[in-house]
């Protein structure tokens, strides 16, 4: 032993290269290993529960700054990193995430995207909310604004689930959470959404209570456009039942005899008092134009187009409003369209008989009233009359063979006389104008069924 | 301490290499020895530096540093042991007779 404290006495000398080797060490491994117990240390707390987590090392000290959900959870982090292979000590920087009162959470949908506002207690209800919010939203881009805080009520996530689906029946509008008070407002996307958000806000987690609940309803939309390049007449829009569609669409049948019908109509419910007769009145107006968009929304009726000639601009601006139900306001934006060329009496004819040739002027039944749907026939017939001012018109009226002569000879010209009055209303001169009865006289076709009987009971307009 | 002698174990094969070599050549060398009193204060330094790194009071860097250099150094004591010890085998085994 005392041979080895001789020894021992002389070994001074290596400490200058085991320095040297020493330095170089800590030179070289001292970043390595930082990287690597802060790399352990992340894998450990993989699975645990923490926000805004950053772990760094210095030496083999770590230090741990993060939010924990709850007191247990926050010292678990910390054990968890000291239990880490070779680290020394763990500097704890956790705090507790702060608690939220009252703890509100708010969904808001606008044009273009649904944002997500306010807290979430967990960072998993915090992703299942994101990933709801997603689906509802479909293409919608959807931002996640929330942040992490105490103090949510229970079953918060379940109600918060539930409030996402019904922003989904939004058109814009935000719903919110305050507590365990829930409140709403905003337009709904569709007729009948608001009805279906109450209905399913019953199902609310026990304990949740309505607030505020200020979603609207859409307004009541019926929309037809007309386009002389198509030759279409498009209706979209809301008709109340299946019944008022019919009678809409065979209305515009019978108004628009020269374009085809587009029909997008959807039923539902919801819809303003009177709006069976309104719509049927404004497409009436539509009728009259050569190209426009009539607009009904709630109890507002809008018209813009383009009128054959200035009477029946102004006949349009004046008369669509008294014919609406009360209560209903008229919007007209009606122009003229330019006056088409003059052209020959011969032409003039021919331009009569392919018009009276698509559609019939009606009246009604048994009477020399003209019936409403014919105003977009007799506007063509007087655009085209003014084409040829120099022809003078014999209106010449027809009936079919039933009922006696002497009554069929007076209604016909009644008939014609009506007609013949309505253009000289519209500014055609009275003396160009001659209205004939002819009874059952001059049939086209023999009166032997209904529908041959109806081709005989017409106007006719001869050139002369 | 396994982790860091682990992650290090190429620099503490450096340190002992240095202390064998020193060791091997102490027991022949006839030059400057330390005094007890010397060797005493630097025992007590150790132990000092000991104390420091077990109680962790040096934190972060500086204490990875000190106990990486404590690691080596015992290390180093370590090989200076080994290598005078076989030296003196050596020695002895090819000494004359008397």
């Amino acid at each position: 032993m005392s041979q080895l404290f001789s020894w021992m006495r002389k070994w001074w000398p290596g400490l200058i290269p085991l320095a040297v080797v020493w330095i170089a060490a800590i030179w070289t491994s001292t970043a390595p290993i930082e990287a690597e117990l802060a790399a352990r240390s992340v894998a450990e707390l993989k699975d645990t529960v923490l926000d805004k987590t950053q772990i760094s090392a210095s030496g083999r000290d770590v230090r741990l700054s993060a939010e924990a959900f709850s007191e247990e959870g926050r010292h678990s982090a910390v054990s968890q990193v000291e239990a880490v292979s070779g680290v020394r000590l763990v500097n704890d920087d956790t705090r507790l995430i702060a608690a939220a009162k009252p703890f509100i959470w708010l969904a808001e949908r606008d044009v273009v995207r649904v944002t997500l506002y306010g807290n979430a207690p967990l960072p998993a209800i915090k992703a299942r909310l994101m990933d709801a919010a997603r689906a509802m939203a479909g293409s919608t881009e959807v931002l996640d604004r929330t942040g992490m805080a105490r103090g949510a009520p229970p079953r918060f996530d379940n109600a918060a689930l539930l409030l996402i689906d019904q922003v989904g029946k939004l058109k814009e509008g935000k719903v919110w959470l305050s507590d365990t008070t829930v409140n709403l407002n905003g337009l709904a996307r569709e007729l009948g959404n608001r009805e279906a958000i109450l209905a399913a806000l019953k199902n609310l987690p026990e304990g949740y209570v309505i607030g505020e609940n200020a979603i609207r309803a859409p307004p009541y939309v019926f929309n037809a456009n007309k386009d002389p390049v198509a030759n279409t007449v498009t209706l979209d829009g809301y008709v109340p039942d299946n019944n008022v569609h019919a009678a809409i669409v065979a209305a515009a049948g019978r108004k628009f005899f020269s374009e085809k019908v587009v029909d997008n109509l959807k039923a539902s419910a919801g819809a303003p008092q009177g709006f069976s007769q309104a719509a049927v009145q404004a497409l009436g107006a539509l009728s009259r134009v050569s190209t426009g968009s009539l607009s009904l929304s709630d109890k507002d009726v809008k018209l813009s187009g383009d009128a054959l000639f200035e009477v029946a601009a102004q006949q349009i601006r004046d008369g669509l409003g008294g014919e609406l139900p009360q209560g209903w306001k008229f919007d007209a934006d009606v122009s003229v369209k330019p006056s088409a060329s003059s052209v020959d009496p011969t032409v003039c004819q021919q331009l009569f008989s392919e018009l009276l040739g698509k559609a019939r002027i009606r009246f009604e039944s048994g009477r020399a009233t003209i019936d409403q749907d014919s105003r977009g026939l007799l506007d063509r017939l007087i655009q085209t009359a003014l084409r040829c001012p120099s022809a003078n018109i014999e209106v010449a009226g027809h009936t079919d063979s039933d009922g006696d002569n002497a009554a069929n000879m007076s209604l016909s010209e009644k008939r014609a006389q009506a007609v013949a009055d309505y253009l000289v209303l519209a500014g055609l001169p009275n003396a160009r104008l001659k209205a004939v009865g002819y009874g059952s006289t001059k049939p086209v076709a023999p009166n032997d069924s209904e529908d041959e009987k109806a081709k005989n009971r017409r106007i006719d307009f001869v050139v002369k | 301490m396994l982790y860091l002698a682990t992650f290090n174990w190429g620099w503490l094969v450096l340190a002992a290499l240095c202390g064998f070599a020193m060791g091997w050549v102490s027991v022949i060398q006839r030059g400057l020895a330390l005094s007890d009193r010397t060797i005493k204060k630097c025992a007590a330094l150790l132990a000092i530096l000991i104390l420091v790194s077990l109680l962790r009071v040096i934190p972060g860097r500086v204490g990875y540093w000190l106990d990486l250099g404590l690691v080596m150094f015992f290390v180093y004591l370590t090989g200076c042991a080994t290598g005078a010890w076989l030296r003196a085998l050596v020695v002895s085994r090819f000494a004359p007779q008397a």
